[in-house]
């Protein structure tokens, strides 16, 4: 095609759509079973085990401040790296993969940035609905969030790995 | 009389039981008939007591001239006994003269000895009695002469004997017939007496029979009333049975009227029952069937119940199913997604691995929403057979209570059948009772009708009744005044009666004292018959004059017994005549004494007469002497003769006494006459024909 297409999967979180570059998405797994850890952030309800590797899952509900949700079959957890961090996004639900055009990702409008500017990169359009484009270092910055110590956790998944 | 007197005295009592209630009538008129019978009784007696008082009258006439008889024969016995002792004293010098006297006086005494036979069947008549006086005098007169003949010196003396001796034999003849008549007196006094006191016996029969009568009538009378008023109060009964009868007939043609609607009524309510019973019967099938019908719903519930379960299970198996299919679904898509990253990272090489794994997540949405809508529909379908399993259930619950309502109201007509057989078979019962019922009252119908029929006819007779006993009663009425008049009749007689008796117990026992006196004259006058038959020759004239005599005393005395029978009061101047005869009887016994003397010197005479055939010089002068003793005989015949006018004093008496009577006799006919009895007058005559034939 012509036009600069980028692949973006999108996914479903409290009767929204949101997407996220495919590049960054390693995989994505159903949610089967969590383990959880001591003296974790609220937002990270555990580790998961996957391909090898102890990833910690973050409940992306909890993130965004919307209720919790009881899990089900069509529960994933979406498994994205970021500067070689990958942690485990529990989200209601993603089973799309879209080619959007690069133009149609503009900036979130000055009214936007005042609600949640700090984790969307921007809004577009898919067949008539919103797509909330994430801002994954946004989402997945530890201070912020708060996350478990990756590092420790990272050479014990390492060594299992 | 004659013909009454016998059967009068029983006349009332045979009357007195025939007087009953049913033949007080007749009685009455019996009595009336008797009444007047003893009326004419009365008036023949008294008629009877005319010639009766007649009769006496003669008889006091003939008793006079037997009294002057007596008194001469008396006073000639007198002077005859001491004439008798000097004849004796005279006799001694006579003795062929005694001796023919003696014979003659044999002969006379056989000749007195046949009248004195006679006259024991003949009482004497005073008047025939101085014939044959004069008629023995005529035989003394013969003697006399036949003495003369023998002893023509002695014929004063025969003569003066003969006088003697009839004098004398005249006394004791007229004391005979005194003494007979007084017997008789006596006999018929007590005869009297006894009939009186019949007579009284059957006047208080009468009185009490009469008093029975009157008590009978009265009871009757009452018996009546109380017939006539039970009479009248059967009428009056009648009526009201007429009454009755008629109301039960209405009455039992209504009770036939209602009798007969109940019978219809029972016909209809029988109808009824049949049907009601038949649509009972119909109703219990029917119940019997839908039953049935129920237990078929609630079976089919039960298989249906069972079916939802099945389907239920079977919509669960789905719903697994489904479920699986689900996760089979989301894990392709899961995994097209994946692949679609990894052709994404494969750049051009992976294009179109990514178209087929753009294919697959297609299919795989597609499969996702087949599978969103199964399990809505199975969803759909679970609720569906919950809901029927729940209504099948209650269904089957449903079936079940209306089994049960339906078995009770199975039994609930099963109930009602067989009441209504019950009832349907009583009402045939009273069907069959209302009709025996009509035909009973049918009959009491006809029996009322014949009821009130002869009610009727017994109403009619009972009123005829009641007037026959209201007619009953009136005669019963004056039935009972007649028999309170004979009451009070009989009393009356009763109480005459009881005078009357009295008088003739004095009479009897007057007459007893007369006749004992009279028997012991008879003694001394057959005594001095005896004597005065040796001195009786040739007397046989005499005799026959004497029976002549007999004959008319006989009358005499029959006349003199019915009076001294019929009155009472002759008792009195018998009672004198006793005295007289009495006093006759002892101028007699000094003359038997005497006769006897003179009959022992007869005996000496006849000794003497034998002398005096020897010596019959001395007759003439001792028939002077004679001479001289007849002159004291003629006086001492003056002096009887004078005693017989005493005799004749005392007979006058009688007839005085006699009259007395009769006057008594007219009060006694005057009062049997005024209360029409018969009783009184009929007693006097009771003894006449009793005396009649003694005499």
């Amino acid at each position: 095609m012509n036009a600069k297409t980028e692949s973006y999967v999108l996914f479903e979180l409290a009767g929204s759509v949101y997407g996220i570059p495919s590049v960054a998405v390693k995989h994505i797994e159903m949610f089967e079973h969590v383990t959880l850890v001591p003296n974790a952030n609220p937002a990270i309800d555990g580790v998961v085990f996957s391909r090898g590797q102890v990833i910690p899952a973050l409940n992306l509900r909890v993130r965004f401040g919307f209720p919790r949700e009881k899990n089900s079959l069509r529960t994933r957890i979406v498994f994205a790296t970021v500067h070689n961090r990958t942690v485990g996004l529990i989200v209601d639900t993603a089973r799309e993969f879209q080619n959007l055009p690069t133009e149609s990702i503009g900036p979130i409008e000055g009214t936007l940035t005042g609600i949640n500017g700090k984790y969307l990169k921007a809004v577009t359009k898919v067949g008539g609905r919103l797509v909330l484009i994430l801002d994954l270092e946004g989402v997945l910055n530890v201070d912020d969030v708060q996350l478990p110590p990756e590092t420790e956790t990272t050479p014990t998944e390492q060594l299992t790995t | 009389m004659a013909k009454i007197n016998p059967t009068s005295p029983r006349t009332p009592k045979n009357k007195s039981p025939n007087i009953d209630a049913g033949a007080n009538g007749g009685s009455s008129n019996d009595i009336l008939e008797i009444v007047s019978r003893v009326t004419t009784g009365l008036e023949e007696e008294n008629t009877g007591l005319d010639s009766i008082t007649s009769e006496t009258n003669e008889l006091a006439s003939s008793l006079k001239e037997t009294a002057t008889q007596a008194a001469s024969v008396a006073a000639s016995s007198e002077e005859m006994a001491s004439s008798a002792n000097e004849i004796a004293a005279s006799v001694e010098q006579v003795t062929a003269n005694v001796t023919q006297v003696a014979t003659s006086a044999t002969q006379t005494t056989v000749s007195v000895k046949e009248l004195a036979s006679s006259i024991k069947n003949v009482a004497a008549s005073a008047q025939e009695m101085a014939t044959s006086g004069q008629e023995i005098r005529t035989a003394m007169e013969e003697v006399t002469s036949s003495v003369k003949s023998v002893r023509r010196d002695t014929d004063d003396l025969a003569s003066s004997i003969a006088e003697n001796a009839a004098a004398i034999e005249e006394m004791g003849q007229s004391i005979k017939n005194v003494s007979r008549s007084s017997e008789d007196l006596a006999v018929a006094a007590e005869e009297t007496s006894s009939s009186i006191n019949e007579m009284a016996a059957s006047i208080e029969e009468v009185g009490g029979m009469s008093e029975t009568l009157s008590t009978s009538v009265e009871e009757t009378a009452t018996s009546i009333e109380e017939l006539a008023r039970s009479i009248q109060s059967v009428a009056q009964n009648s009526e009201t049975i007429k009454q009755v009868s008629a109301d039960a007939a209405t009455n039992a043609a209504q009770m036939e009227q209602a009798s007969r609607s109940v019978n219809g009524l029972v016909k209809r309510t029988e109808d009824i029952a049949v049907r009601v019973s038949r649509q009972a019967e119909e109703g219990g099938q029917t119940i019997q069937k839908s039953i049935e019908g129920i237990a078929k719903v609630a079976g089919t519930m039960t298989q249906s119940t069972t079916v939802m379960r099945e389907l239920n299970k079977r919509t669960r198996d789905i719903s697994g199913i489904v479920s699986t299919i689900e996760v089979i679904t989301e894990r392709t898509n899961l995994l097209s997604l994946n692949a679609s990253i990894e052709a994404a990272r494969a750049g051009e090489a992976g294009r179109g691995f990514a178209v087929v794994a753009e294919e697959i997540r297609n299919l795989a949405d597609r499969c996702a929403k087949a599978t969103a809508e199964i399990v809505e529909i199975v969803r759909g379908l679970e609720d569906a057979t919950k809901e029927a399993t729940d209504v099948a259930n209650s269904g089957a619950r449903i079936a079940e209570e209306s089994s049960q309502l339906s078995q009770a109201g199975l039994t609930g007509l099963k109930t009602i059948l067989t009441g209504i057989t019950e009832s349907s078979s009583l009402v045939s019962q009273i069907s069959r009772a209302s009709d025996e019922q009509i035909v009973a009252v049918r009959k009491v119908n006809d029996s009322i009708s014949t009821v009130t029929g002869r009610a009727r006819e017994i109403a009619v007779s009972t009123s005829e009744q009641a007037k026959g006993a209201q007619q009953i009663v009136q005669a019963a009425a004056q039935m009972r005044k007649g028999a309170k008049e004979v009451s009070q009749a009989n009393n009356e007689q009763a109480k005459a009666a009881r005078e009357v008796i009295k008088a003739a117990q004095t009479t009897t026992s007057v007459a007893a004292q007369v006749r004992k006196a009279m028997t012991e004259q008879a003694n001394g006058a057959t005594q001095i018959v005896q004597a005065i038959d040796s001195m009786r020759k040739g007397a046989t004239g005499t005799a026959r004059s004497l029976a002549e005599q007999s004959i008319a005393i006989e009358q005499v005395a029959k006349e003199t017994d019915r009076l001294i029978t019929q009155f009472t009061g002759l008792t009195k101047a018998m009672i004198e005549q006793a005295k007289n005869s009495q006093e006759i009887t002892a101028a007699t016994s000094d003359l038997d004494q005497q006769t006897r003397e003179a009959s022992r010197a007869m005996k000496e005479q006849v000794v003497s007469f034998k002398q005096l055939t020897e010596g019959s010089a001395n007759v003439t002068k001792q028939v002077k002497l004679i001479a001289a003793a007849n002159l004291e005989n003629s006086r001492s015949t003056m002096t009887i003769l004078k005693r017989i006018q005493e005799v004749r004093d005392v007979s006058k008496q009688n007839g005085e006494a006699a009259k007395g009577i009769e006057r008594i006799l007219e009060k006694t006919s005057a009062r049997a006459a005024s209360p029409k009895s018969r009783k009184g007058s009929r007693n006097g005559g009771a003894s006449n024909p009793d005396r009649g034939a003694s005499a």
